[in-house]
């Protein structure tokens, strides 16, 4: 092979992603007003906060590395939390309403994978459908209104998915981390990962391999379903309430994490360590947006430049690869 | 001097349909070549339609143990469609399949994978984002104890494939985007061999390939004879298969038209007769000097 060699940021991509991360927390902590980024209150709501998203955006990345896209996430996550509280608001054991609201999440995200594998409805339409049907019954059910429901009566079960470790580290925090290493086992160690990315890189030669790319697909599917509703019993147990527009918007900030995090938007290619470098970078731009005191919408904007510039990157380290070895 | 390859007479209706527009034409077979090895694959009558396309039209075909059998045809001639019957893409919907000497039923590529017939398509065989090793063990990943990949198998099982194909790679890391087309072909065969292949199946393993790639594949062809590995080459490039096949299939319309030796005809006389897809002796330029 006479191929010249290719570019360090290209070859590591995570120590690029990496950089980013760290020079954005550095601005946000040199640039918001009185440095409130890197107060220790705000470094404990985003830790707390952030991983209901960063856990939803690491089933994302997975299910983008197949080769799809689920762009229902954040109706996925109202309805899981409209489920969740109102089986605790039905007196049913809180552990089992925890495990019955996972459950639902893995069955919709059969339901989802089944509509985009055997009707094969592209999966950006058939979640965009699903998007708004999730999103739509959750605001029936609910009829507009904020239902509530106090955990403090357990108080175990708040502790384990919203207390702190050591008194100082949000339980949230241990969760995404410990998702994001069983993916990573999964995604990168294991026989089942090596589908999932022959899947999203050449769908007829991992078929040719006998590789069943329906049940992979459907398994990214139930993953992302799954994680949605783990996140819901998260978001609800530290809000106590949920409200129909929770989640609103995630979907594409997801997509972003993702991508920014090296995740192709063909499939194929990324990480799960720049999935979860690239959630976290999200976590900090929503998060210093709200510190430097700018109007939400800003968010808006500043993930849609992200998205942009991130697939625009993407673009030129293909290119970069290609020209390395051709 | 004679033209080697005769129309029987006798022969006339090998197209079983005689319903097919082309079964008025003179449609005949040779005489199979009778190779002295033991039968591989063989397909008899082999019908395939699609909606209300006849694609294989009662076709036969047989491989024997350790041969390699160019497989040609124009296009739409049912190259393709044969072959994804012999590995189980297509069911066929008449004819029968023997392997080894036994009768089987293919229903899905694993069922022909099985026996030993592995499949290798040109533009569908590799990932291009996946490392050399990853691609070799891809759907057969060995695993550790621990259920995850065994990947320092993978890594020398498959230096020591691609060896065996005569291909050396600096390392089983490097990115399958980052290989010459040729070498990806001997990627994807260093594969099949890999995992015991009894009959491997080319799909225009030469397609795009530059001069310099289409000898490395043709070499690799060999590599697989010297083991003992029957090889069905399947190509639009008659000079690519005559330099290594022992015998040439060629189908027309869905029939079999010829099957001869190499060594009994040339290039010429068989282009001649794929591009009329006929043997008659009716059209003019058959009557060339030979």
């Amino acid at each position: 092979m006479n191929s010249q060699p290719i570019p360090f940021f290209v070859r590591f991509r995570n120590i690029g992603v990496l950089v980013v991360l760290i020079v954005l927390v550095a601005g946000a902590a040199l640039l918001t007003p009185q440095n409130t980024f890197i107060r220790e209150a705000n470094l404990k709501t985003l830790l707390a906060l952030g991983p209901e998203f960063g856990i939803i955006a690491l089933g994302v990345g997975v299910l983008m590395v197949s080769g799809e896209f689920d762009l229902s996430v954040g109706s996925q996550l109202a309805l899981g939390s409209l489920i969740f509280i109102s089986l605790a608001g039905a007196g049913v054991n809180i552990y089992i309403a925890a495990l019955l609201t996972c459950l639902l999440g893995v069955g919709i995200g059969l339901l989802h994978g089944l509509v985009v594998v055997k009707a094969r409805i592209v999966s950006f339409i058939a979640t965009l459908g699903f998007m708004l049907t999730w999103r739509g019954l959750t605001e029936i059910l609910t009829a507009g209104k904020v239902r509530s429901y106090d955990f403090a009566q357990h108080e175990t079960f708040v502790q384990i998915f919203t207390g702190r470790v050591g008194d100082t580290v949000p339980s949230q925090v241990i969760w995404f981390a410990l998702f994001a290493i069983v993916l990573y086992f999964v995604l990168h160690r294991g026989r089942f990962g090596n589908w999932i990315y022959a899947t999203g890189d050449n769908v007829q030669a991992a078929r040719a391999m006998a590789i069943d790319t329906h049940l992979v697909k459907m398994a990214c599917f139930m993953i992302v379903g799954f994680l949605c509703a783990f996140s819901a019993i998260l978001q609800t147990t530290r809000t106590s309430a949920v409200t129909t527009h929770a989640g609103t918007g995630w979907e594409l900030q997801a997509v972003a994490a993702s991508v920014v995090g090296g995740t192709s938007l063909r499939g194929g290619r990324g990480s799960v360590i720049g999935v979860f470098l690239g959630a976290l970078i999200i976590m900090v731009i929503d998060n210093m947006i709200v510190q430097a005191r700018l109007p939400y919408e800003w968010s808006y904007a500043a993930f849609g430049v992200v998205i942009l510039a991130a697939a625009l990157l993407d673009l030129g380290i293909e290119k970069q690869i290609q020209r390395a070895t051709a | 001097m004679e033209r080697s390859i005769q129309p029987k007479a006798h022969e006339q209706e090998l197209c079983d349909d005689l319903e097919a527009p082309y079964a008025s034409e003179r449609m005949v077979v040779t005489q199979p070549a009778q190779a002295n090895g033991q039968e591989l694959l063989k397909m008899v009558g082999i019908h395939k339609w699609f909606g209300r396309v006849h694609a294989l039209r009662g076709v036969d075909f047989t491989v024997h143990r350790g041969e390699v059998v160019g497989l040609c045809g124009d296009n739409g001639a049912g190259k393709s469609t044969l072959i994804k019957v012999a590995s189980g893409y297509h069911a066929a919907d008449a004819g029968q399949i023997f392997f080894e000497g036994r009768e089987v039923k293919l229903r899905s590529p694993k069922d022909a994978r099985a026996l030993g017939i592995e499949t290798v398509y040109q533009e569908q065989a590799l990932c291009p984002h996946l490392s050399i090793a990853r691609n070799i063990f891809m759907g057969r990943e060995p695993t550790t104890v621990l259920g995850l990949i065994d990947q320092q198998t993978m890594n020398e099982e498959s230096m020591q494939a691609l060896a065996s194909m005569g291909l050396r790679l600096r390392s089983p890391h490097a990115l399958v985007s980052a290989l010459s087309g040729g070498q990806r072909q001997g990627v994807a065969i260093a594969r099949a061999i890999h995992f015991k292949a009894k009959l491997v199946i080319l799909d225009e393993p030469t397609i795009a390939l530059s001069v310099k790639e289409v000898r490395e594949v043709l070499d690799f062809v060999r590599h697989l004879r010297d083991q003992g590995v029957a090889v069905v080459f399947i190509t639009h490039t008659l000079h690519h298969v005559f330099s290594v096949a022992d015998r040439i299939v060629v189908l027309a319309h869905g029939c079999n038209l010829v099957d001869v030796y190499t060594k009994d005809t040339d290039v010429d006389e068989l282009s001649d007769i794929i591009a009329r897809g006929t043997l008659g002796d009716a059209a003019p330029t058959t009557q060339h000097a030979r």
